[in-house]
């Protein structure tokens, strides 16, 4: 291709990856720049798809085409050329990657958008396939490749242990019970999700997926594993023979290619090193957004944010400094949600991570702190508020629907917590004649958070 | 909040495949069957009931409630689904079956007293209203003309579409299984306004000529082309979209295609719900796109797309049947009637200061 002229020719924006934050990126640039050549390069599927939406998929919920969240004809509408295939190196001081096909690509600007995988289960051989196992036992659910293998492996009647107690693994879990696997769900702390959850919260969750009939055991920390006879035999306090085993521990930023491409990834997070504006610390004309790029939170961390919509809020800040705006991305306060079987999960604020307690005290003992908490008997619905001299600074909410823009409006706005209890039923999001929340006699407020 | 996952794509009958087909040809068949032929009557006499109509409201009866017993396997933890269902279930076993039914052992002339103008298209044709006691006749008219609308306006199309409707009730009932077989495309939307409003069009000029009519002499010309009007939409309209298509395509293109595309009624219901208090808030910066709601909406809303641009629901088309909120697996979703928007209108990024 003959060289246009530099100062007249329409800038090429490559972008790695089509999932939430590189199809955000690259719709905030085309919405501003007609006229740029806009390249969006991703190996998982030619559309973008809800990556949240595997154990739909699984179950047969949603089809993959239900999952696309922007038309089908979203690059004709928007002129992106499309490059189905996986970016095998970067070489940021020449501007030009290589694809598995052994293509060059050069750009102008570069955005790395290419999320995460699965963190490896850390036992040898547990990758291998050996003349004695010559199936593949060892499964994850986070790519689509990932989910295909998952898929045609799991068959009613074997049994699988889905090994880590966060988000991810839940859902796995779910969707293999319901296929008809006897599935056992491992965590390996003492209760399940300490991140968000504390024992009593946590509890109420463990109770309600053995309801469903899912042997779910804490405190159980798998060591290794050993072949017998075609199965797989974990290893723990106790032995437990299985057909498959599904590594939920976590998710690690996809980032192993660009070693050596003068790009820097943290050493620890694998997360890629981003300015405010979330351009390469390292690399001019790099950018990197979503799951892979290591950003500061409010705390003033500094890791990846792992999450869908700030996934999304990053693709956006993300094309907008490429389009040459001063772009700060800062993360606001934390919010999420999620679903454990049919309890959903709401959260917003200053929810501090909970360890083992011995007595009332959590993280955040003394110096002001409580906590509010109650859980409607019999049913599988909790609130917990964290407070600070009687002023409301997190929420915790199960099994029942809540508006956390109300919640985070009430913490920015230094509510005490006697009126945010009276208040409730104003950030109530449940279906109509859903029961209105109500302050119960056995709601307790004790000390620590 | 939906009560375990639903296996959709893994019934043959809901996957759009040979047997959806097979299915669907045999409904249209029944459909042609009803309308155009004798058969069921000798059916109907062996059961000892009146007419072949009869046999197709206890068919109808029947086919509601046994849908609506695995609906609400599905979805009856939620109680906005529960109640609905039954209300739905009520209606049509009382006043769409038991008690026209009664009415015509007794020897009187029986009515539905479900159905309004213009669904029920000559239920207000001077023809008919002056046969009618004046109770009967003063409920259709106010029904139809004030009760109706103005329960829409403050509460939305649903309070009709989804909880008292029998072409709903059968849609939301035996028609669940395949709920999610609407086609969700923009083209579709388009198809949809053309359609639902040109019925609605038609339905109006129809009343028109007829109301000359009664003042024509015998013999005019008006009155001939107001009975040629009247025999086309009964068939083409009230047969053939409404019960051959409208019910045989469920498991093909989804349950609402009548709802959808034909019914009159929905499209003046509409109309007022546009400009009437109802709609779906959506929960700000929450939503993560997994296409739950667009996929399980009937009536091919792509309410996602709503939800990713944290804009608020107001579609004359809306149903209300409460679905997308009730599959949205992050509580995005929720059906309101508050004349203020309440304290989520804004979007702003806070910071908690401990
Ligand atoms: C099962 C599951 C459930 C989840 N549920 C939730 C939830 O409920 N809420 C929530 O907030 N978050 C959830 N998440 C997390 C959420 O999905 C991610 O935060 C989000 O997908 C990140 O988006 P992303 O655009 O950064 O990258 P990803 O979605 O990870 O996409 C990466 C993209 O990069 C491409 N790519 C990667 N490497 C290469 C390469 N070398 N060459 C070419 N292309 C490449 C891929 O093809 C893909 O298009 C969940 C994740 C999983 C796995
Ligand atoms: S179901 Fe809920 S989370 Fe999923 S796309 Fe719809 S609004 Fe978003």
């Amino acid at each position: 291709m003959p060289a246009l002229d530099p100062g007249t020719r329409a800038p090429h924006y490559v972008i790695v990856g089509n999932s939430i934050a590189g199809i955000e990126a690259a719709i905030t640039i085309r919405n501003r720049d007609s006229a740029a050549k806009i390249t969006v390069i991703s190996y998982e599927h030619a559309h973008p798809f809800a990556r949240v939406s595997l154990m739909y998929l699984f179950c047969g919920q949603l089809s993959l085409k239900d999952t696309q969240f922007y038309p089908e004809d979203l690059y004709d509408r928007m002129r992106f050329n499309r490059i189905s295939d996986r970016v095998t190196t970067v070489d940021a001081a020449a501007g030009t990657l290589t694809l598995q096909s052994g293509t060059v690509v050069s750009w102008d600007k570069l955005l790395l958008a290419v999320g995460s995988s699965a963190r490896r289960m850390p036992w040898p051989g547990a990758y291998e396939e050996s003349a004695e196992a010559p199936s593949k036992f060892m499964h994850h659910f986070v790519t689509l490749p990932d989910f295909r293998a998952l898929d045609a492996a799991a068959k009613p009647g074997m049994s699988v242990a889905v090994i880590g107690g966060g988000l991810i693994g839940v859902e796995a879990a779910e969707v293999l019970h319901l296929r008809g696997l006897k599935t056992h769900f491992l965590v390996r702390e003492p209760w399940y999700f300490p991140v968000a959850l504390d024992q009593a919260e946590a509890e109420v969750v463990a109770e309600h997926v053995r309801h469903h009939g899912l042997d779910c055991r804490t405190d159980t920390p798998i060591d290794g594993f050993e072949r017998r006879g075609g199965r797989v035999v974990l290893k723990g306090r106790e032995e437990l023979v299985v057909d498959l085993v599904v590594g939920a521990i976590g998710v690690v930023p996809a980032t192993s290619f660009l070693a050596g491409s003068g790009i820097d990834v943290n050493p620890q997070s694998g997360g890629i090193e981003t300015k405010a504006n979330l351009e390469s610390t390292t690399a001019p004309g790099v950018f990197a957004a979503g799951d892979c790029a290591q950003v500061t939170w409010p705390d003033g961390a500094r890791r990846p944010e792992q999450i869908w919509y700030t996934s999304r809020d990053q693709g956006r800040a993300a094309g907008a400094a490429m389009l040459g705006d001063d772009v700060n991305y800062r993360r606001g306060t934390w919010y999420n949600s999620a679903k454990f079987f049919d309890v959903e999960y709401t959260t917003a604020g200053y929810i501090p991570f909970a360890r083992p307690k011995h007595g009332a005290g959590g993280t955040a003992d003394g110096d002001g702190w409580q906590t509010w908490y109650q859980q409607v008997p019999g049913a599988a619905v909790t609130q917990r508020i964290v407070c600070r001299h009687g002023v409301v600074k997190g929420f915790n909410g199960l099994g029942s629907r809540w508006n956390h823009q109300v919640w985070m409006r009430w913490i920015h706005e230094r509510r005490p917590l006697e009126w945010v209890l009276a208040h409730m039923n104003e950030a109530r999001f449940d279906e109509e004649f859903t029961k209105p929340f109500a302050v119960l006699p056995s709601a307790t407020l004790t000390p620590g958070a | 909040m939906q009560s375990g996952l639903l296996s959709t794509y893994q019934n043959p009958t809901q996957n759009r495949n040979i047997l959806a087909w097979v299915l669907s040809a045999v409904l249209m068949g029944f459909y042609v069957d009803l309308y155009f032929y004798d058969h069921l009557d000798a059916v109907a006499k062996l059961l000892h009931l009146p007419s072949k109509w009869t046999f197709y409201g206890l068919l109808y009866t029947l086919g509601m409630c046994v849908g609506g017993y695995f609906m609400l396997k599905k979805h009856g933890n939620s109680r906005y689904h529960m109640l609905r269902t039954v209300s739905l279930i009520a209606v049509q076993s009382i006043l769409g079956f038991l008690l026209p039914l009664a009415l015509d052992f007794a020897g009187r002339p029986s009515y539905y007293f479900s159905y309004f103008f213009p669904l029920k298209y000559d239920i207000l044709f001077p023809s008919s209203l002056k046969d009618m006691p004046v109770v009967v006749a003063l409920w259709f008219i106010f029904g139809s003309l004030f009760g109706l609308p103005l329960l829409v306006y403050f509460k939305g199309k649903r309070t009709y579409c989804s909880w008292i409707c029998g072409c709903g009730g059968l849609a939301e009932t035996f028609g669940d299984p395949w709920r999610h077989l609407s086609n969700k495309s923009d083209k579709a939307w388009r198809i949809e306004q053309v359609s639902i409003y040109a019925v609605l069009a038609l339905v109006f000029t129809m009343f028109g000529l007829i109301i000359g009519d009664a003042y024509a002499a015998d013999g005019s010309a008006l009155r001939e082309v107001a009975h040629h009007t009247k025999s086309f939409y009964s068939f083409a309209i009230g047969s053939v979209f409404s019960g051959v298509l409208g019910t045989g395509l469920y498991p093909l293109m989804g349950t609402r295609v009548w709802c959808r595309f034909g019914c009159p009624m929905a499209a003046l219901l509409g109309l007022v719900q546009k400009f009437g208090r109802f709609r779906i808030s959506v929960k700000k910066d929450m939503c993560i796109s997994c296409g739950n709601c667009s996929t399980y909406c009937e009536m091919g809303i792509d309410v996602r797309a709503y939800a990713m641009a944290n804009e608020d629901i107001k579609r004359a088309s809306c149903v209300g049947c409460g679905m997308c909120a009730h599959v949205c697996p992050r509580g995005v979703l929720k059906l309101e009637t508050s004349r203020d928007p309440g304290p989520h209108g804004n979007i702003q990024v806070w910071t908690v200061d401990l």
